[in-house]
């Protein structure tokens, strides 16, 4: 795939394109100076300096609540218009983002595709900004998600000295980078070979939390993980689901009617796998009534074979967030280890 | 031996949570918990299940359920199924009344391999309300009963007037190519029949496990466990047997995520499982 270079003062000339051209979603700082994707209105908005976003793209292609049918109490059903009209640009994301998507892709594309999130997500780009410094938290080397991506993206951008080498990565990303062709320029031999440089200084910034995937992996996908070490990551855990509802990867949901006016809604919102509700039945029988169960099922849905075999990948793409949010010791990184160790 | 892995998504995929709009034809108690709800779909569309499939019920306003058919594929024009009032939906359903419209999405899942049954004998195990999804294993045999071996039917309620489909297992009954055993947990006065739990009527039958293919076993999961060891003691292989599991669903499709066991999701890939992918599975049973 193309390489082109974008000078530094072209950078905001390009986003003000983007700008008119699609809703462009970026990483934008809030007054606690915490960052949160969200839509930006001009290049300055974007914060380009930022290291992680405190939630994952996810509530963009498959929101926290949505509509899916509206009724009347009469005789006709109708379905709640749900195409989103507009097309929008996910600029600056991290790669462990992209990374997440491309896992949602498996779950909710297929054989099956789900109307929804699909009428959303083929109408999104994907422009990553490789990260030159990982966050205390991060673990995306072990996850196989970043910092540096050879594919997955439209577009990866990589900061430069002076500007943005651009590497395109589907022909989404090529259709756009033709488009403004004008204010790019075949990529140079020394600009890949400064960013191969950026990538290897940037794998070298990764701090205390790892996660043994592969080991992990294996002993889930063979059952050789004892019961204790559920029961253990069970004593910490407080089931609070944090760490699902802030996992790119994490999509199941539930679907619940609601009445109003003269007809109602069906609804689907985020579930957790944690919740001792999640599968219990009507009956009362619940097959993971133990909340040791519910842990299992969660890892092995995470980084079972079973499931990378279906989604063409685990689905941990080391973003870290679970280590930020869970108020235990339960998170992706602690549990991979405890599943190590047996 | 491969099962049939179908991922039928319903007649229109654009559509997928979007139920079809059918009516109730008939509606009548079977047992003071379940009645049997014969539905039609618009415009004389038909079903086109297999049996062992299942559709989301929706009644708007209440919610959604996935309940297995329990008619044969054979009916045509209509199909029936049959609701134990538990949860929200199947109490409102038993509400429901003649004429009433009632949404349905699907058929759902795999349904039970019945070309694997030709020629061969079947062995089917009900505990309970199981016998509402196998009634349509059993009404597919009895259609064309000449392509199919003995059918042996064994079935535990408990209690007799618990019993489900009680005047059709009385015309079961009268073919000698067919066998049915009955029995309860809870004998009431005048109950002539066995008593226990259902593995009390395997030794009462004959079987040639060379030529037996057992479909069965829908009841709850304790069930399964034992009946597996009785199957075994009868020299019955696992991938002779064929179960259907039972799991809390909201989409029907694959991707709510709800009725997951291991790297399965019992909607597309189940209901029904072999013997020996559910030995495989870790929380099946």
């Amino acid at each position: 795939m193309n390489a082109y270079f974008l000078p530094r003062d072209r950078v905001d000339e390009l986003v003000g394109r983007l700008l008119r051209a699609a809703e462009v979603i970026a990483p934008k700082r809030v007054e606690t100076g915490d960052v949160f994707y969200s839509p930006v209105s001009s290049p300055g908005e974007v914060a380009w300096d930022y290291k992680t976003a405190v939630e994952p793209l996810k509530r963009f292609l498959l929101p926290q609540q949505e509509t899916v049918l509206r009724f009347s109490t009469g005789e006709k059903l109708r379905v709640e218009p749900v195409l989103e009209e507009k097309d929008r640009i996910f600029l600056a994301v991290r790669n462990c983002d992209v990374t997440g998507v491309n896992v949602l892709d498996a779950m909710f594309g297929g054989e099956i595709e789900d109307p929804y999130y699909m009428a959303r997500r083929r109408r999104a780009t994907f422009i990553s900004l490789a990260c030159l410094e990982a966050d205390e938290q991060c673990f995306c080397v072990c996850g196989d998600a970043g910092p540096f991506l050879k594919n997955g993206y439209d577009q990866q951008w990589t900061p430069l000295a002076e500007g943005m080498l651009i590497e395109v990565g589907s022909d989404k990303g090529q259709a756009l980078a033709d488009a403004h062709q004008d204010l790019l320029s075949p990529a140079e031999p020394d600009q890949v070979a400064e960013k191969l440089q950026l990538a290897k200084r940037a794998e070298e910034t990764f701090g205390e939390f790892r996660s043994y995937i592969a080991a992990a992996m294996r002993r889930l996908t063979l059952a050789e993980t004892p019961d204790e070490v559920w029961e253990r990551l069970a004593d910490h855990c407080v089931e609070c689901g944090g760490c699902t509802f802030l996992c790119p990867t994490c999509s199941c949901f539930t679907v619940t009617d609601r009445l109003e006016g003269d007809g109602g809604v069906r609804e689907r919102h985020w579930d957790a796998c944690l919740y001792n509700c999640y599968a219990r039945e009507a009956s009362g029988h619940n097959p993971r009534a133990e909340h040791s169960q519910r842990l299992r099922a969660r890892f092995f849905h995470k980084l079972s074979h079973q499931w990378a075999q279906r989604n063409g990948r685990h689905a941990c793409v080391g973003c870290g967030r679970c280590v930020v949010g869970c108020q235990a010791w339960a998170h992706m990184s602690a549990a991979t280890e405890a599943i190590r160790r047996g | 031996m491969t099962q049939t892995r179908s991922r039928r998504a319903g007649p229109d995929p654009s559509g997928l949570y979007l139920p079809r709009t059918a009516r109730v034809v008939r509606a009548e108690n079977l047992t003071r918990q379940d009645r049997l709800i014969e539905i039609a779909l618009p415009e004389g569309q038909a079903l086109g299940h297999r049996p062992g499939q299942f559709v989301q019920v929706s009644l708007l306003g209440y919610g959604e359920a996935p309940i297995s058919v329990s008619s044969g594929p054979q009916q045509t024009g209509s199909f029936e199924l049959c609701v134990r009032r538990l949860g929200n939906v199947t109490t409102a359903l038993h509400a429901l009344q003649p004429g009433d419209p009632v949404g349905i999405r699907g058929p759902f899942g795999n349904g039970f391999p019945m070309d694997h049954l030709v020629g061969r004998d079947c062995l089917v195990v009900a505990g309970g309300i199981g016998l509402a999804p196998l009634r349509s294993v059993i009404h597919s045999i009895l259609a064309r009963r000449e392509r199919y071996g003995r059918l042996i039917v064994l079935h535990g309620a408990r209690r007799e007037e618990d019993i489900l489909f009680r005047d059709e297992i009385a015309e079961w009954q009268q073919d000698p190519r067919n066998e049915v055993l009955l029995t309860v947990d809870e004998p009431t006065p005048g109950w002539k029949g066995r008593v226990g739990v259902i593995t009390t009527l395997f030794p009462e039958i004959e079987v040639d496990p060379a030529n037996l293919v057992v479909v069965a076993m829908v009841g709850p999961p304790v069930m399964y466990r034992f009946v597996i060891l009785e199957l075994r003691g009868l020299g019955i292989k696992n991938d002779q047997m064929f179960m259907s599991l039972e799991r809390r669903m909201k989409c029907g499709v694959g991707k709510c995520g709800h009725c997951q066991i291991d790297g399965r999701c019992v909607c597309v890939d189940g209901p029904v499982f072999s013997g020996t992918e559910i030995m495989a599975m870790h929380e099946a049973i």
